[in-house]
């Protein structure tokens, strides 16, 4: 077969339209997949149980209100057992088996979140939201694609000491879980509350399961503290601390973060121990679900609920856990529409790009008011009061935003 | 002086719950020469079989609505007259709960010892006759059995069960120190001291007793003067694991139901080798030892080093004394 100049120009257009194909099909996939990690088995199964649905009314409502860009999405979630190495091989799966259609990624624990940070480079990147918020994770310039969605621990503690200082408090006990999650915000707590004028009385480590609970409520009662906050944990310890405390008469104010500010637990502990709860404070970065006045995002979720998940404890409450994971994945929604809307590429590159440009953005009810994405985190929350009477966390303060 | 009193008296009281626990593993030891790894998982399902019986159970509605809160008239009363968190107020709500308390222990020592004895009549006495390294084996293997066991009959959450005894706190001044203590610290210390005292005394004077100490000392032997080694074998289980759960339900009391009361039974694996693995006095000291060290390591360097000071005083008298504080040097002549 003889090459001319017209049989050349034939084969080079095709072969270019060889080569170009994957460019325009990775264009324009049949679906974009969200790929997710949790604890469905192990310590915090609870946790990963409860926030598993909300994976699936994602998938509805965001496909409902046009997927991305018009493309439909898919969440595919696995179960880690809470052990960072199996979220890893999740993501590795994921990555093998959806290939570039998989644009984000939800991981379950801090540990993780640190263990998969150094793979994240080139097209082994994606955006990446978790169930953690160690303040380590809100650096954009060391990890670009990774998000909290709310302010970081060592913020939550500033809201809590900033809260103490304007109620007039003047002495403060740390007691927190020997584990990263439990020591993050604690050095920082320390010099924000010298800033504030506030002494440091007790800091305290304790196991993050069966601690030793009479020493260390004899620690606290022997240093005298008005208040104590209590980090790193999720169902255990922090309600037999406050127990403690409280058979014992001390008149400690406990305080905690996010994870230790579930209704659900602080109910069953009401139920199972009485209701020494009551009066328990702490920060949370979101609105609770019953607090659904001119919260237009939460009508949604409850009308999904009550239609989705009729017999389950979602039915009429979503926990706290699940509205974090709800956020964190409208968040990266809203990045990977951006970028859509840009006609670019969803690479991780782009869609960090986007995240971080996010900006007085009403979520519609999670938060106080306009947020937006600042140093990979959202700053702001308020204080909450536990009641154990009508079994509710009222707000307790303005919100903070740090 | 006061702080130094009142954190011994912390690791003394944590030291006598250990010696409970270690209690099961030096009578299986005594009778049958397995060390049994499982034991903290044995306890552990002592603590749900003792939050089964008082918390998930009466909490069913077909139960007796007096079994989960036993309130007659005189009781509502006096509860109203008591301000809440008082001593009063603690030994009401105990006296309420008095009922499901039973009910729990009851239900939970006999689970256990019906565990252990399926674990003994259907891992163990298989096997005798096998080396002692293959049945320690089999307890290995039993540790991954019941933790995922467990997982698959009760959630992982952390749960509150009812204190055994009235939790009424114990304060008094000492060399000028404030000094608490939980009242139910001091009674679960003493329910752990007489039940040890108790087993101490049944294995060195009773017949049941005297048989588990010749089985241990030859089986052979002990088989030629009648003595039933497989019976031997089943009721050093059953001793291990009804003990075992009435450690669980205090350990459960004090830190609350969790997955993570499986890995005492490391720490006091560790109390026993130190102890001697078949001496309970020589035990029993060292159980106080690492509780007093444990206290003292908290109280002065943190709970970082609460969990590894009293170790590393382990490893040292087993380098000194590699048969333990009290145990017997095996002597084996070829």
């Amino acid at each position: 077969m003889t090459l001319n100049r017209r049989s050349f120009l034939a084969r080079s257009a095709a072969a270019s339209a060889v080569l170009a194909a994957p460019t325009l099909l990775k264009a324009q996939p049949a679906e974009y997949v969200f790929g997710a990690s949790l604890p469905l088995t192990g310590p915090f199964a609870t946790a990963g149980q409860l926030v598993a649905p909300a994976f699936a009314m994602a998938q509805r409502l965001i496909n409902e209100e046009g997927g991305i860009g018009g493309v439909p999405i898919r969440f595919v979630t696995e179960d880690s057992g809470y052990i960072p190495q199996n979220a890893l091989a999740n993501y590795q799966r994921a990555l093998a088996t959806e290939g570039d259609a998989l644009v984000a990624y939800f991981g379950d624990s801090t540990g993780f979140m640190k263990l998969v940070a150094p793979e994240l480079k080139g097209d082994q990147a994606r955006l990446m939201g978790s169930t953690s918020f160690a303040s380590e994770l809100a650096n954009p310039e060391v990890n670009p694609y990774q998000y909290l969605a709310g302010p970081s621990y060592e913020d939550q503690f500033d809201i809590l000491l900033q809260n103490i200082a304007n109620q007039g408090g003047s002495t403060v006990a740390f007691i927190f879980s020997n584990t990263e999650f439990g020591r993050d915000p604690i050095e920082h707590g320390k010099k924000r509350a010298e800033e504030l004028g506030l002494k440091v009385v007790l800091e305290e480590s304790t196991k993050p399961q069966g601690a030793d609970i009479p020493t260390h409520v004899t620690k606290l009662a022997q240093s005298g503290a008005e208040y104590c906050l209590l980090q790193g944990y999720v169902t255990g310890v922090w309600p037999q601390l406050i127990g403690g405390a409280r058979q014992f008469g001390l008149p400690t104010k406990f305080m905690g973060t996010f994870w230790g500010m579930e209704k659900i637990i602080a109910d069953r502990v009401t139920e199972q121990a009485g209701p020494f709860l009551d009066g328990y404070q702490g920060v949370m970065p979101y609105r609770y679900f019953y607090d659904r006045a001119d919260a237009p995002r939460y009508e949604t979720f409850a009308a999904l609920s009550k239609e989705m998940f009729v017999g389950t404890p979602l039915e009429n409450y979503m926990p706290t856990w699940t509205i974090q994971t709800m956020c964190a994945i409208e968040i990266a929604v809203r990045a990977l529409r951006d970028t859509a809307e840009k006609g670019l590429e969803l690479t991780a590159d782009n869609t960090a790009e986007s995240l971080n440009a996010i900006s007085d953005w009403d979520m519609g009810g999670y938060f106080g008011g306009p947020v937006s994405v600042e140093g990979g985190k959202i700053g702001t929350g308020r204080v909450y009061t536990y009641g154990a009477e009508n079994g509710l966390f009222t707000p307790s303060s303005d919100w903070f935003n740090v | 002086m006061g702080q130094f009193v009142q954190f011994t008296l912390n690791g003394l009281l944590a030291g006598t719950i250990y010696a409970l626990i270690a209690v099961g593993i030096v009578s299986v030891y005594k009778a049958t020469r397995v060390v049994n790894f499982a034991h903290g998982y044995m306890i552990m399902f002592g603590a749900y079989f003792y939050y089964t019986f008082a918390v998930l159970l009466p909490g069913l509605e077909l139960m007796p609505s007096w079994l989960a809160k036993w309130e007659p008239d005189w009781l509502i009363a006096a509860r109203e007259n008591a301000p809440m968190f008082s001593p009063m107020g603690a030994v009401l709500d105990w006296v309420s709960n008095l009922p499901r308390i039973i009910f729990g222990i009851t239900g939970a020592v006999i689970a256990c010892a019906i565990l252990g004895r399926m674990i003994e009549r259907m891992l163990m006495r298989p096997m005798i006759g096998q080396s002692s390294f293959a049945m320690i084996m089999i307890t290995v293997g039993l540790i991954s059995v019941l933790s995922g066991a467990k997982g698959l009959i009760w959630t992982a959450d952390a749960a509150f069960v009812p204190h055994i005894a009235p939790n009424a706190p114990v304060r008094f001044e000492l060399f000028g120190n404030p000094v608490f203590l939980f009242g139910a610290d001091l009674a679960n210390a003493a329910i752990a001291v007489i039940l040890f005292t108790a087993i101490v005394l049944w294995v060195r004077y009773s017949k049941g007793g005297v048989a588990i100490r010749a089985t241990a000392e030859d089986q052979q032997t002990a088989y030629s003067m009648g003595i039933s080694v497989p019976a031997v074998f089943g009721r050093a289980w059953v001793l291990a694991a009804a003990t075992g759960a009435i450690a669980g339900a205090i350990l459960a009391t004090r830190n609350g139901v969790s997955p993570s009361l499986g890995l005492f039974g490391f720490s006091v694996l560790a109390i026993v080798l130190m102890g001697g693995l078949d001496s309970y006095v020589g035990v029993f000291i060292a159980a106080l030892m690492v509780g007093f060290l444990e206290a003292m390591a908290q109280w002065q360097l943190g709970g970082e080093w609460a969990e590894v000071v009293p170790y590393i005083a382990v490893l040292i008298v087993i380098l000194i004394r590699p048969h333990g504080l009290l145990g017997q040097k095996e002597v084996e002549r070829i």
